[in-house]
């Protein structure tokens, strides 16, 4: 064990600090054109992802003419650091880089990752994930969005719902059903759809936070034809990707709840203060534990996910790692419930007030998405009890 | 920052474990709950294989480890319910008296002593329930026959056991950091009071200085003197991580077994691990674990390195440990039925050596206030002698 990775691993660091002083996208223009959703690429975010492209900063542990730098998981590792602590986001479209292009270059055609994920990748083209539905939440496999076979075409009936930045996005990786016959997990297959395509009808669905900018939306497909070219991989294969997908999401997924947790713990650090001088001091012990409580969740998601990271460095196997979506996204909605409670009757307000430092209650309900999406606190439990503590189902 | 053990370290602690399963099995934990074993004869063993002088530096005979290797003893010490003077002696006598300066004579005997294994230690620091120097208000004052301390610790490792204790005291008319003293004493010189302890492995003592007259070849470090505050609170957090870990252990051992009878108890024609009330536990369960030994190894790292973080490390660690305690031991005993709160069972050793690992050197609650004022929350305490009152 050691406190510091080794020089390398630093140097690099230091290179990929240089290169992001004199590259990343200036605070002004971001403000100027904030994303208001996960496939929306503002004109700053679609030059930002094409210059980190070129440049093999994208995704560093990938070669060179996919926008890495065969980089080592520690190097990777120092780069998401980096980026978090420069306040820049790694694009506006976290899906399509995360897992639509990466399962495209694992699964798809040439022409499909000519046409689809080399553009998300430049930044070009933004992607959303067509999974969840109305009957298929939790229990994915269950989805009953149907793909029938016509000719050279796909004919696509049904509903997607919670679907993240279909608003924006360019085009579907949709998961739908194409034999209604064979066991639930065999009758699933990937097809990429334009959200162009007539047919489809996308609904935001306006949340409790922030209704004013609907990330999360119902996407509706009716005959909706699309080539027969578009499948990914093969016929009646898809639950692999639905997986695989995950597998990606999870690879360093941990590090941005982490990093989350240690910024927003940061930011308390700077206003609690004034914050607990305003309540009574028998209120301000109570409320200062509290706060010491998210500070030790934010210091041992670190050490947590940290120690899991260097067992698989090492090629070993981490089992903690099952541990950290659940226990970041709660450890993160108990500190923004303990952040607006800090103004005491604060918490009735929506956001920061000009009289108050701290958060209001929205960012609390906004926690919700961290721990209902992509496998909600119950089902991570199950995850942990049956395939980590190997208890029977 | 790499949180895994290194192949040596991995070695290290796969070693202490398999002595540990041999010296000390869990009939020999049983036998000293019942006061029939003894647990001189586990020392005898360590003193054999030179554990004692662990964390003692090699010019003074020692094996001169560094902090990760004891706090992973201690990790071990805490799953196989250790009882005997080794806590004591390696995680708290040993790094005071380093710390005190090993150059004086009076230190480098004891440690030359320990690492001899002929001589076992403890420190006697807390008083009225509290762990922090600054809250010390025993008192040593300069007479012509030596120094005469007045004053009563509590809750002293070994206390009553130990051959040394180190007693910390402070000048009359001193508060917080100032003025703080430490004498070693031999226990025969001390009135230690054993105390009732649900834990024998962890043996405590209540000790009364009044009357007692130190001399002056017997002052670690006199009242006043440079640095003693620092190296109070260094050997501190060597003890308080060492007793977190050791908490940690314990639970862990709490964990494996609750979940092991999930899987092999049956009710309603099914084991009772395959209902999900008790799966989502059982992850909680583990996650505390998980947490707690992150934590610790952090801590554990923060003093090898003598980083600059390791106050809050540390008090984080003990904190985390003694909330995974609450919600493992609970959970453990609750899991089971009715078998795990009977004697015959073995799991009520691991749940007490948890429960009294998270008393000493503070528990959870403790660490927490201290860390509300570490990071700013609440603002530091006057010592005055009378109830703490926060400083507005």
């Amino acid at each position: 064990m050691r406190l510091t990775f080794g020089d390398e691993v630093e140097a690099f660091r230091r290179e990929f600090q240089a290169w992001l002083a004199e590259n990343r996208p200036s605070a002004e223009e971001m403000a100027a054109e904030p994303a208001v959703a996960s496939a929306h690429l503002p004109g700053w975010a679609r030059a930002w992802a094409r210059r980190m492209f070129d440049a093999g900063w994208l995704v560093p542990g990938w070669p060179p003419e996919l926008g890495g730098r065969h980089a080592g998981p520690v190097e990777v590792l120092a780069y998401l650091e980096e980026l978090t602590r420069a306040g820049v986001p790694r694009t506006t479209n976290p899906q399509g880089l995360g897992i639509v292009a990466p399962s495209i270059l694992d699964y798809g055609s040439e022409e499909q990752i000519h046409d689809y994920a080399m553009p998300v990748l430049r930044g070009e083209r933004s992607a959303c994930l067509g999974m969840s539905e109305p009957g298929a939440g939790s229990d994915l496999a269950s989805l009953s969005t149907r793909a029938v076979v016509d000719g050279d075409s796909f004919v696509i009936n049904g509903q997607k719902v919670w679907t993240s930045g279909a608003a924006y996005a360019d085009f579907c990786f949709l998961f739908c059903r194409t034999d209604p016959q064979a066991p639930k997990h065999k009758g699933i297959s990937v097809v990429l759809v334009d959200m162009a395509t007539p047919g489809i009808t996308v609904r935001p669905l306006a949340q409790i936070a922030r209704p004013e900018h609907p990330d999360l939306t119902e996407v509706f497909l009716s005959d909706v034809v699309v080539p027969r070219s578009n499948l990914v991989g093969r016929m009646n294969d898809g639950w692999a990707m639905a997986n695989g997908s995950l597998a990606h999401e999870r690879g360093m997924v941990w590090l941005s709840g982490v990093m989350m947790l240690e910024q927003e713990v940061a930011g308390l650090r700077q206003t609690a203060p004034a914050a607990l001088a305003r309540l009574a001091p028998a209120d301000r012990v109570v409320v200062a534990d509290g706060l010491v409580q998210s500070c030790i969740d934010a210091a041992a998601a670190r050490c947590l996910g940290y120690r899991g990271f260097a067992k698989l460095v090492r090629g070993g196997s981490a089992p903690e790692q099952a541990l950290m979506k659940a226990f970041t996204s709660e450890a993160g909605q108990r500190l923004a419930l303990r952040s607006a409670e800090l103004g005491a009757d604060r918490t009735v307000d929506i956001g920061p007030t000009p009289d108050s430092p701290v958060t209001g209650i929205e960012r609390y309900f906004g926690s919700f998405g961290g721990t209902i999406s992509a496998g909600s606190s119950e089902i991570q439990r199950n995850i942990i009890a049956e395939k980590v503590l190997g208890l029977p189902r | 920052m790499d949180l895994e053990l290194s192949e040596d370290e991995a070695a290290l602690r796969d070693n202490v474990r398999s002595v540990l399963a041999s010296i000390c099995p869990p009939a020999a934990v049983r036998a000293v709950y019942e006061g029939k074993g003894d647990p001189a004869a586990v020392w005898a063993r360590m003193v054999e294989l030179d554990w004692p002088g662990l964390a003692v530096p090699e010019q003074h005979g020692g094996l001169g480890m560094g902090y990760v290797a004891v706090a992973l003893v201690a990790e071990e010490l805490g799953r196989a319910v250790v009882p005997g003077p080794l806590l004591a002696t390696a995680t708290q006598f040993v790094p005071l008296v380093r710390e005190l300066g090993a150059e004086s004579a009076l230190a480098g005997d004891l440690l030359a002593r320990v690492a001899a294994g002929e001589l076992t230690g403890t420190v006697a620091l807390a008083e009225g329930g509290r762990w922090e120097p600054d809250a010390v208000a025993a008192n040593a004052r300069e007479t012509a026959d030596g120094w005469a301390l007045a004053g009563t610790k509590v809750a002293v490792l070994d206390g009553a056991g130990a051959d040394e204790v180190l007693v910390v005291a402070r000048a009359p008319g001193t508060a917080g950091a100032e003025g703080l003293g430490v004498f070693a004493v031999p226990r025969a010189d001390l009135a230690a009071t054993a105390r009732t302890v649900v834990d024998p492995t962890l043996p405590l003592a209540d000790v009364a200085l009044d009357g007692l007259v130190v001399p002056a070849g017997r002052v670690l470090a006199a009242p006043g003197a440079a640095g003693v505050a620092e190296a109070l609170d260094r050997a501190g957090q060597e003890a308080t991580v060492a007793l977190a870990l050791g908490t940690v252990g314990a639970c862990r051992v709490v964990f494996e077994r609750t979940l092991e009878y999930a899987k092999v108890r049956e009710q309603y024609g099914k084991p009772i691990g395959s209902f999900q009330a008790l799966k989502h536990r059982l992850a909680d369960m583990y996650l505390a674990v998980e947490r707690a030994t992150s934590l610790g190894y952090y801590a554990a790292l923060t003093i090898a390195e003598d980083d600059p973080q390791r106050a809050v490390a540390a008090s984080m660690a003990k904190a985390a440990a003694g909330e995974c305690q609450r919600l493992v031991a609970h959970d453990g005993l609750q899991l089971h039925g009715g078998i795990g709160v009977t004697w015959e069972n073995d799991l009520h050793f691991p749940v007490k050596r948890a429960i009294s690992g998270d008393a000493l050197y503070g528990n959870a609650v403790h660490h927490r206030a201290r860390l509300a004022r570490m990071l700013g929350f609440l603002p530091s305490e006057k010592h005055d002698g009378d109830d703490p009152e926060v400083v507005a």
